[in-house]
């Protein structure tokens, strides 16, 4: 049994791959916002690396354990205390029932998470225990966690190594994505890039974004310099709408940059699955960790990248997210119990 | 006196009002209590309360109204009594 004592701000139970095959529904995949840092949470406590943990945002959670186990923190940098010692991040820390965690405030990044030896084992809504926050489905059924849930274990490998995840396996979150090339979002163009000027689609990979205080799970909101648009986003039909920005309803991918006006909305795991602005741009998957991590008033910078580089980033990542990242832990340095 | 800084615990767009065009929730020179709601920071489209901390009386605000602020940055000072 794992007990909320303090909720956080939006806490929630998610889970990989998050609530596929209902999206034509309206029903949006859910899931981790940095999954990277979830997988390897995961992996740290020896559950099977999609398993249903934690995800807080911007201020940590406080919770009690009621039975002994591994358990792990990644993402978000943050002070965490179990009872009055200091807990590391990225590394296996064993619990006793009756301990009590704590996790302050984001220092850098957006999203932490907390991973438990056998996985938190709500009820699967439409195949996942990812939360739709919005739509109170998945995790306990009522959105974010709140002071005072209980929720069961399920069941936990016989032993869990002291493990940890050396920094070059680490997501950078710290890194600011407005400085060096590598460490900008990569972003692909379409499906509507033809819909804006070759000055915008240059001016787009050319230019600084602040992330809006309005960003959630749902999107990321940008402000920027104004976009200017191709002949064909005003020769259209009337049905499509009346700005230039505004097209025939259509579905939108995770990942997609949609146009709102002059706004730029990033759309990220709770996202709606339909609407009427145009997507120029689309972060690939294995960049969406980047989005899941940023701050409001931070700077970001994107890059253009190909499918077949996001191919690649997406098969690099995967092989970072696995059990070969690991390391063994000198326990001698750990709180361990 | 000693006077104590009260930190934003997140970072977001700070409010001294609930709303625009309502009054701020406390004035410099006010007496306040360790609860007393000084401001709101809007975050992830939600507004959170920021209270005092401690009693006293809050003698500044370091931050303007709808202005940016990061986690830690000190918000408004308060003179313990």
């Amino acid at each position: 049994m794992l007990e909320i004592v303090k909720h956080g701000l939006e806490t929630t139970v998610q889970e990989l791959p998050g609530r596929i095959g209902f999206w034509e529904q309206g029903f949006p995949p859910s899931g981790p916002a940095d999954a990277w840092s979830f997988r390897l949470a995961n992996l740290l406590v020896g559950n099977s690396r999609d398993t249903a943990a934690l995800e807080w945002q911007f201020i940590g959670p406080t919770l009690r354990f009621h039975r002994d186990g591994a358990i792990a923190l990644t993402g978000a940098e943050a002070v965490a205390k179990l009872d009055d010692q200091p807990v590391p991040m990225w590394r296996t820390v064993h619990v006793t029932a009756g301990q009590t965690l704590s996790i302050a405030a984001a220092k850098t990044g957006a999203r932490g998470y907390v991973a438990i030896a056998g996985g938190i084992a709500t009820a699967s809504v439409l195949g996942s225990r990812a939360t739709f926050h919005m739509a109170g489905i998945g995790g306990t059924g009522a959105g974010a966690l709140k002071a005072g849930d209980q929720m069961a274990l399920g069941e936990a490998a016989s032993s869990v190594k002291a493990w940890m995840v050396p920094a070059s396996a680490r997501p950078p979150i710290s890194t600011p994505t407005s400085g060096t090339y590598d460490s900008r979002i990569a972003a692909m163009l379409g499906p509507n890039d033809a819909w804006l000027d070759d000055r915008s689609v240059m001016m787009f990979f050319d230019s600084e974004w602040t992330v809006s205080t309005h960003s959630n799970r749902t999107g990321l909101r940008l402000s920027g310099p104004e976009f200017g648009f191709s002949p064909q986003a005003y020769a259209k039909p009337a049905e499509h709408g009346s700005e230039p920005s505004n097209i025939l309803d259509h579905g939108y991918p995770v990942g997609g940059i949609s146009i709102a006006g002059q706004t730029p909305i990033v759309f990220i795991h709770d996202s709606p699955s339909a609407g009427g602005f145009i997507v120029p741009f689309t972060v690939p998957r294995f960049e969406l960790w980047r989005l899941g991590q940023a701050r409001p008033h931070a700077k970001l910078r994107f890059r253009r990248i190909t499918m077949d580089d996001a191919n690649e980033g997406r098969r690099r990542l995967d092989k970072l997210c696995t059990a070969q990242s690991l390391v063994e832990a000198d326990t001698t340095d750990t709180v361990d119990a | 006196m000693a006077d104590v800084d009260v930190k934003s615990p997140i970072p977001g767009t700070f409010y001294r009002s609930p709303a625009p065009g309502e009054p701020p929730f406390v004035t410099e020179g006010q007496v306040v209590t360790a609860d007393t709601v000084i401001g709101s920071i809007e975050l992830m489209k939600q507004f959170n309360e920021v209270v005092a901390g401690v009693d006293g009386t809050l003698t500044s605000f370091i931050v303007a109204d709808a202005e940016a602020v990061d986690s830690d940055a000190v918000l408004a000072i308060v003179s313990l009594n």
